[in-house]
């Protein structure tokens, strides 16, 4: 097998690749700025230099040409090369500053050169704390500067995009930003302008930077030249919390980092997930952390006679459930659920009214024809249309939905999570002779016209699972607490450094946000405390549960999930309908 | 500025020409530029629209191309373009003094046009003629070296009667004894 020499140590290498890959592949560690796995190489930055060579071959003898202590004669490039575009060649000997001093100097030089006009304002910067640049200087570079000259000025906050904001002066000029344009998006949006010290990006005359993909840029930016308009200002980068989650605002589910701060959704950032999404994510999906933060359903409410709606207790709630329940007969109990539900909360859902003798189960399907592209966002709206007919759901149009209601035949209506009157022909007067209630996470003009709302948590305070367009079964993992729910008790939510080791008061400056609701299958669960066949006490159950009921959902868990990011189902037609 | 500008169908053949010679389109965006800053006089915004367009290449690779030379004017210039180089060795050997005697004697700043339309200044960098510093360069042509205000007195008067500068021989100072 080919073998490479990297600071002494031999490796073996199967695939051609370039030097810095295969190091970070290993484990090993070279600073760099420009280079990114997904994007073209423009070796610019000049960052990633190593000292490389090739074994001098003797073609007469057919054997490496050895020196006197019998080690092979390496003939050195004359130059450092950049390890980013340097292929893989068998025999190359690779050293970094670990075993050469000139290299390490060389890394310290290359630093102080970028460093000599940029502005310094780690302090007040957003990028502070996850800054490559503020890393790598702290690594690899020198103490100090020796430029005592007054630094060149660039623009500062110029507004790129809507959502996007540039400071020229902490440019590094890598070309990350331009060439995600290029190449991933392809939009061809940027271009570095001018030249020498004075170029930075920009888009082209009166051109506006309105990519729908365009925070990537923000990300990939090796320094806080690109920050986002929205997150700005908002959060040090140490003060959250980073928990794994899947962007529930597509239908594509991108994988996701979900930031928290005293329990609020702060910002959302793209989780490598290659199978999904590599490493980006539309905007929509970043900005839809609101729906966590904002507008939230906490305790019960209930309409008493005709009235405005108000808070009520949950036992209150539960009891009026229940005589409501006993007022009719299961063919009047009209079920309508959810492409925005989870799979545990749409699986407990209708096992529940399927005991009760429900036999429909309807759901609305959230889908803008044309609103998707061929990258990262689909027509569907939803994030587990998918599951959601292999639960055994039909689709309805909103129109026949409307009939359904309207036939007044249905005196006790059901709607999980789902903002149907908003997308459909029913109107709240359609609804006036039922009683109806609503699950959801959201205040809305579905919630406005239910007689009871219980609130259920979101994709961020529960683990569940979504299927995508795809098929791909993804979990989430709590990140916010709910009343009802503490980080430190529960042991899957994210811990960060100050709530390992602060006291409350470190990072929870306050006790608030925290929503008083439960998962839909919980208050299912407790619907039905009297009888003992659907009492189930955690999400992973009812998986383990229609794993055993639905020949797709076989053996899959949460922990297959979390080492594969998300499973592949064989859903080809949505067969299991009714099954359960 | 706001009349719109449009390539007339020779144009268009030209610049299928042009872009025929390479391999790829993009390589052709500097003839192509070279061309429509012949015809329009400049590479405005609004010429830079119409050179994507016609090539079917993003306006912000052009934009790009563009403000990277100081060659391509990006708005309407004066009828001579000064480029007084103020690089290196230009600027050891008193670039900025020609600069700024030039700024005083037509009364306008680097960047700017006179009013009457006849001078621009620029000041640029390095073009390769640091052998005769300081020096400065006539709309994108000829190079006047060695320079003395009494050169750019010289130099304004000449253009403002209609003479171009003419091509200097230069010796490099090794030559300078007449031995080759
Ligand atoms: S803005 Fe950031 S990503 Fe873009 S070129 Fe500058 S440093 Fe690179
Ligand atoms: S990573 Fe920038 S030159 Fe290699
Ligand atoms: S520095 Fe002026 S021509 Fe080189």
């Amino acid at each position: 097998m080919p073998e490479i020499f990297i600071d002494n140590k031999r490796y073996e290498f199967e695939q051609p690749g370039k030097v810095l890959q295969f190091m970070l592949d290993n484990g090993l560690d070279l600073p760099f700025f420009c280079y990114h796995p997904s994007l073209s190489i423009p070796a610019n930055c000049r960052q990633c230099m190593v000292k490389a060579g090739m074994p001098v071959f003797d073609k007469v003898k057919g054997t490496f040409e050895l020196d006197e202590n019998g080690e092979r004669v390496i003939r050195y490039f004359p130059k450092l090369m950049t390890a980013c575009s340097l292929d893989l060649a068998d025999g190359m000997v690779v050293h970094t500053h670990h075993s050469d001093e000139l290299v390490k100097q060389a890394q310290a030089d290359n630093l102080e050169f970028i460093l000599i006009n940029h502005p310094l304002d780690c302090p007040i910067c957003d990028q502070a704390g996850e800054c490559p640049l503020q890393i790598l200087t702290y690594k690899y570079g020198p103490e100090g500067s020796r430029f005592e000259h007054k630094k060149v000025h660039k623009p500062k906050a110029i507004q790129l995009g809507p959502r996007v904001i540039l400071d020229a002066e902490r440019c590094i000029n890598c070309t990350r930003c331009v060439r995600f344009t290029d190449e991933i998006s392809k939009t061809h949006q940027l271009t570095i302008i001018s030249r020498g010290d004075k170029n930075y990006p920009m888009t082209a005359n009166g051109k506006v930077f309105d990519d729908p993909y365009s925070l990537n840029t923000v990300d990939i930016c090796p320094v806080g030249a690109l920050t986002s308009a929205d997150f700005r200002f908002k959060a040090r980068v140490w003060e959250m919390n980073q928990t794994p989650g899947i962007d529930i605002s597509n239908g594509k589910g991108c994988s996701t980092w979900v930031w928290t701060r005293d329990n609020l959704v702060m910002r959302i950032t793209p989780r490598f997930n290659e199978a999904v999404n590599d490493h980006w994510m539309p905007d929509s999906g970043r900005l839809s952390y609101r729906i966590f933060n904002e507008n939230r359903i906490s305790k019960p409410w209930i309409r008493p006679d005709e009235k405005e709606q108000v808070r009520t207790t949950w036992n209150n709630a539960e009891l009026t459930l229940r005589e409501e329940l006993d007022k009719v007969k299961p063919p009047e109990i009209l079920v309508i659920g959810s492409p925005h539900a989870s799979v545990e909360d749409s699986y407990a859902y209708k096992a529940y009214f399927k005991s009760l003798g429900v036999a429909d189960f309807y759901f609305l399907p959230h889908v803008i024809p044309g609103s998707g592209d061929d990258l990262l966002l689909s027509d569907d709206q939803a994030p587990n249309t998918r599951g959601i007919r292999a639960l055994g759901y039909s689709e309805v149009a909103g129109d026949k939905l409307q009939k359904l209601v309207a036939s007044g035949r249905p005196k006790l209506v059901f709607i999980l999570n789902d903002d149907i009157l908003d997308r459909s022909d029913l109107a709240p007067s359609h609804l006036e002779d039922a009683y109806t209630v609503y699950l959801g996470t959201n205040h809305n003009s579905t919630s406005r016209a239910a007689d009871l709302v219980i609130p259920i948590t979101t994709a961020v305070e529960h683990a569940a699972s979504y299927i995508n367009v795809d098929g791909r079964i993804q979990r989430t993992v709590p990140a916010k607490e709910t009343l009802y729910t503490n980080r430190r008790l529960n042991l899957e939510m994210s811990m960060g450094r100050p709530d390992h080791y602060g006291t409350k008061f470190d990072n929870w400056v306050t006790d608030a946000n925290r929503i008083d609701c439960i998962p839909a299958w919980e208050f299912i669960t407790r619907l039905n405390s009297g009888s003992d066949t659907f009492v189930w006490e955690s999400s992973r159950r009812i998986l383990a549960e229609i794993g055993k009921k639905i020949p797709a959902f076989q053996g899959i868990t949460y922990e297959q999930m979390d080492e594969n990011n998300g499973i592949q189902l064989k859903l080809e037609q949505d067969s299991e309908v009714n099954t359960i | 500025m706001s009349e719109t500008k449009s390539f007339n169908a020779k144009d268009l053949s030209e610049i299928e020409k042009l872009t025929a010679k390479y391999p790829e389109k993009q390589a052709a965006v500097l003839p192509v530029l070279w061309y429509a800053q012949d015809k329009f006089g400049h590479v405005d915004p609004s010429v830079q629209k119409l050179v994507a367009q016609t090539m079917d290449l993003p306006e912000a690779l052009i934009y790009g191309v563009v403000t990277f030379y100081t060659q391509f004017y990006e708005k309407p210039m004066g009828k001579h373009v000064l480029d007084v180089c103020t690089c290196l060795s230009c600027q050891i050997c008193g670039g900025y003094d020609i600069l700024h005697y030039l700024e005083e004697k037509l009364g306008i700043k680097a960047g700017e046009t006179t009013p009457d339309g006849k001078f621009s200044i620029q000041s640029v960098e390095c073009l390769g003629a640091c052998a005769y510093a300081p020096m400065l360069q006539v709309t994108n042509d000829k190079y006047v070296n060695h320079l003395t205000r009494e050169k750019v007195d010289q130099l304004i008067e000449d253009l403002k009667a209609g003479k171009q500068p003419g091509f200097e021989s230069n010796k490099m100072p090794q030559h300078e004894n007449g031995s080759d």
